[in-house]
């Protein structure tokens, strides 16, 4: 607080200098004790204006500068840059809005002046109790962790793992894979070639650039794009919480399968020899497809579109895997009888209706259905009932499949509130674009993928998951830096008490707790500024750093004046 | 500092009557001793006579001859037990058990600071006892004989009693709260039947004619206490818990006269600022109070101070100045600051040079500001603090709509 305040007023071509008397307001802002100089300027942010500043800073060994002219969303940065060329450090500045919120505004000159005047006062006033504040660059890290092991969680890894970039690959069960690696034949090739999950597997294994956790869970994530704290904890018999940093988060968490409920129309955990997708897939895994007397069965009824009423929405490859195990079974044996039962079909691939038409010839029947289907037990056999076009009709079988929808996988809603991403109506979670973006999240440096974003099938999720890594690769860049925000909150140790108010209030998670001192801490990083502590404080020992009390008090002060 | 306390309630409010013969302090002081010989607790923090002197104050104690000198219920509230506990584990937690004996609202305090971590309660007993409320200290330090006669007097006109202090006369929160709901129905109450009383263990005075304590655990570390205690006592709490109702219904009807007469009293800046004409601005209110504690009062530090300058200015809009300045604010601020945590203990009350009654203005500012958030300070250990929390549907009371915009929620809606 030299007093050495300098204030240059904008002419702003004819914008301010027709609308307020410039040559009044510099008369009455001479007269302040701390103005040094108040001169006006025909366009300051030109190249000139700016020349013109940068030598007035020096000429006059400004303390603090003043510029009043249009609006901080517009020059701010502008005469901040010019402070810091000067040798000024930028924060001892203030730019006064008297374009926006008084020129343009105040049809009448005089009143348009007087507020001026008043504002440029106030700004005066705050000014002087503006400290230099400092500008931090931190490298980003250019580093990945992604959730969710299974296919979409490898694709990425491994698009993304190189030597200046490390992938943390968590996974919630002990093992990689997720739900495509419990399929056994995946299509459109049945052969036996080594399943392209396995192979992906290994390759994730055998790169030293992609560190695995499984049997773990990330429980917390904190920062921003290029700066994100994390904490995987690992469960079983010792468990361990292991922290990183990470530049960026993939969420790639897949999904579960609709459980149609104990008492359901579809005998599910009742009937013997009814099967969901799944169980059949590992059965055909083994090479057992066997009712549970351990026979072979004569006739098989594969009902689809489990839960999609219910759910309105198509999970969009089970009538493909439907056809595969009909395909499939028909190939143990020629006999077989196979019937699909569905309300819709969903056949969008190039290759998906010759795949059909290859069905009907093999004499697999297709029915379509109403929604009433209901399986139930006839002897040692299964008989299903449905209604089509009207008519009450029925199949008995010995083995039924069940095709359920695909549902969000259990941990989605935790994982969207820790990293405070939306889901959509549907409970998957929610791309910021359908048409256009659907991998982005409102939150920079999360991306999701996969399944985890609603039904698809195995390429679609592997164009995401390289869609995600493309996003990363070129932002995050190693070696790039980040500037953090400098009007952060800080914590005055002599005042805090330790309560910890402001770290419950804290929406960034930006506060920790000291136990040694007993005090909370804010970790400059992280915190945006927003000012939600300093305003939960009762002892006031949290302060923003640019806004102050006194600043705050004097500006308003002057401004009521 | 621990920041969670889980312990779970027990159901139902059995317990066992302990006969007194020797009056009831004699009883609670043998139980006391008892589980100091046992083993069961280390220490014990209880009000104490000092010798030779009329004066009160708190013990911690581990030795047992002391404990005669021990008064779970003094007739004057001193320094709040609660303020009093918090400085004993301010720097971590004790290791050591204590059972700390007080009256209900310095237990309040005690929960109300461990949500904001001002207190460790791992290894503390909190042991309550019903309360017919406390003299007015003024009245104590004048003629100490009369009112220690008059507060033992308080102990047959529960409830009805006018010569215990004005917060105390009104207070509900003398017992154990209900298992069910609160004997009133009515909605704009305080709730009451708080899912989980403070204390571990309550001793239970009302309808025992003081020939009896009854002794009714609250959490299960006092059902612990109870039975590694091993007395021989029985199983009968039907007495005591139908006339703590009774008595209740009874104050929280005046409790809500009381508040309708100080909101009026205090309505608008020229009320509000008459109720606090004669304020020397001392801060004792802010010292005594158990629920305020910050290192440094906001009030009192170099933030408010202001340059002569200012001063000069502010003279000149208002003709004069009155010194030391902002009187309101600091108690309107000390009302934002703790209004939501105040137990209505009457600390501040006693402990006023200018027998402002700040402790009656400030319990009604309590209970109003409390209601609007459904909470109630001291009752409930998981409960957290209104401020800790975010609701997306709340307070919308306040809120005034703009013109023929809808009008905020239904108040019926919020105190579900």
């Amino acid at each position: 607080m030299n007093g050495h305040i300098g204030v240059y007023v904008c002419e702003c071509g004819p914008n301010i200098k027709d609308r307020i008397d410039i040559d009044k307001v510099l008369e009455d802002i001479s007269s302040l004790e701390n103005v040094k100089v108040a001169k006006r300027f025909p366009l300051l942010c030109s190249n000139d204006g700016k020349k013109f500043l940068e030598e007035e800073i020096a000429k006059e060994e400004l303390s603090h500068l003043v510029v009043a002219a249009c609006s901080p969303r517009e020059h701010e940065q502008t005469f901040m840059t010019v402070c810091v060329k000067a040798g000024l450090n930028p924060y001892l500045f203030q730019l006064i809005n008297i374009r926006e919120q008084c020129a343009w505004m105040i049809p009448d000159k005089e009143q348009a002046t007087a507020k001026a005047i008043q504002y440029i006062r106030a700004g005066i006033q705050r000014v002087a109790f503006h400290r230099p504040l400092e500008q931090k660059e931190i490298d980003s890290i250019p580093d990945v962790c992604v959730i969710g092991g299974g296919i979409s969680g490898l694709e990425t890894s491994l698009s993304l793992a190189g030597r200046d970039r490390r992938v943390y690959l968590v996974e919630k069960e002990d093992s990689l894979g997720g739900m495509a690696g419990k399929l056994s034949k995946l299509l459109p090739y049945q052969g036996s070639e080594l399943s392209p999950v396995e192979a992906k597997i290994k390759q994730a294994q055998d790169n030293a650039n992609i560190e695995i956790f499984t049997s773990s869970t990330v429980s917390d994530v904190r920062g921003f794009l290029g700066n994100f704290d994390i904490t995987i904890s690992t469960h079983g018999e010792s468990s361990e919480a292991r922290k990183i940093q990470a530049g960026a988060v993939v969420v790639a968490t897949g999904f579960g399968l609709y459980d149609p409920g104990d008492d359901s129309q579809y005998g599910l955990g009742q009937i013997d020899n009814v099967f969901t997708a799944l169980e059949f897939e590992e059965m055909l895994g083994k090479d057992k497809l066997l009712l549970k007397n351990g026979k072979p069965p004569k006739s098989v009824a594969l009902i689809h579109c489990i839960g999609r009423k219910e759910l309105g929405y198509c999970s969009k490859v089970c009538c493909l895997y439907s056809i595969k195990f009909a395909h499939l079974l028909k190939n143990t044996s020629a006999d077989i009888d196979v019937t699909e039962l569905y309300t819709d079909l969903c056949l969008p691939h190039k290759s998906d209706q010759a795949y059909f038409d290859e069905a009907k010839e093999k004499g697999i029947r297709f029915i379509r259905t109403g929604d009433d289907v209901l399986v139930k037990e006839k002897g040692k056999q299964i008989e299903v009932e449905y209604d089509r076009n009207g008519q009450k009709d029925s199949v008995t079988v010995d083995m039924v499949v069940l095709a359920p929808a695909m549902v969000p996988s259990k941990d989605t809603a935790t994982l969207a509130e820790m990293l405070n991403i939306p889901l959509d109506k549907t409970g998957f979670f929610k791309e910021i674009h359908e048409i256009l973006d659907s991998i982005s999240t409102p939150i920079e440096g999360v991306y999701i993928a996969g399944c985890a974003v609603g039904p698809r099938d195995i390429p679609e999720s592997i164009v995401q998951s390289q869609a995600a890594s493309g996003k990363i690769l070129s932002s995050l860049i190693p070696g790039k830096k980040i500037r953090p925000e400098v009007k952060v909150s800080e914590i005055r140790e002599d005042f805090c008490t330790g309560c910890q108010t402001c770290l419950s209030i804290c929406f960034y998670g930006a506060i920790s707790y000291d136990p040694i001192k007993d005090i909370s801490v804010v970790n400059e990083v992280i915190c945006r500024g927003c000012g939600s502590c300093v305003g939960s404080c009762p002892s006031g020992a949290i302060r923003s750093k640019h806004f102050t009390y006194p600043q705050l008090y004097r500006e308003v002060l002057e401004a009521l004046r | 500092m621990t920041s969670t306390q889980k312990d779970d309630k027990t159901e139902s409010k059995t317990g066992k009557t302990l006969p007194a013969e020797d009056g009831i302090t004699s009883a609670i002081i043998n139980l006391l001793k008892k589980s100091l010989a046992e083993k069961q607790v280390e220490a014990i923090m209880i009000p104490s006579k000092v010798p030779d002197t009329e004066a009160y104050t708190w013990l911690l104690l581990q030795d047992e001859s002391l404990l005669a000198l021990g008064n779970p219920l003094p007739p004057v509230m001193t320094v709040q037990g609660g303020k009093a506990l918090s400085n004993v584990t301010k720097h971590g937690d004790l290791q050591e058990k204590v059972a700390a004996v007080m009256r209900p609202c310095e237990v309040q305090a005690a929960v109300e600071l461990l949500k904001l971590k001002q207190i460790d309660l791992d290894h503390i007993y909190l042991i309550s006892v019903d309360c017919p409320g406390a003299m007015p200290l003024r009245d104590y330090v004048n003629d100490p004989e009369k009112t220690a006669k008059a507060f033992e007097e308080a102990f047959s006109t529960w409830g009805e009693n006018e010569s215990v202090r004005p917060v105390c006369q009104i207070c509900h929160q003398f017992s154990l709260p209900a298992p069910q709901q609160s004997a009133s129905s009515d909605n704009s109450l305080p709730k009451t039947e708080a899912n989980f009383p403070a204390a571990d263990l309550h001793i239970g005075l009302i309808g025992g004619d003081g020939k009896n304590v009854f002794l009714i655990p609250a959490t299960t570390k006092g059902q612990d206490l109870l039975d590694n205690l091993d007395l021989s006592a029985e199983d009968s709490m039907a007495n005591w818990e139908s006339k703590v109702e009774e008595i209740r219904e009874r104050k929280l009807n005046k409790r809500k006269a009381a508040d309708a007469e100080w909101q009026a009293k205090t309505e608008g800046v020229d009320n509000l600022t008459a109720v606090f004409d004669d304020c020397i601005n001392c801060h004792n209110c802010q010292s005594a109070c158990p629920v305020c504690y910050c290192q440094q009062c906001y009030f009192d530090s170099q933030l408010l101070r202001l340059s002569p300058e200012s001063y000069l200015e502010r003279a000149e809009k208002r003709g004069a100045l009155r010194f030391p300045l902002d009187t309101l604010l600091f108690h309107v601020g000390r009302m934002s600051h703790m209004a939501l945590s105040c137990v209505s203990c009457g600390a501040c009350e006693d402990a006023c040079p200018m027998s402002i009654p700040v402790g009656q203005v400030f319990t009604m500012m309590g209970n109003k500001t409390q209601e609007y958030f459904a909470y109630s300070p001291g009752t409930d250990r998981n409960e957290p603090l209104p401020l800790q929390i975010f609701e997306e549907d709340e307070f919308g009371e306040v809120e005034t709509p703009r013109e023929g915009a809808e009008a905020p929620k239904e108040e019926a809606e919020k105190n579900v």
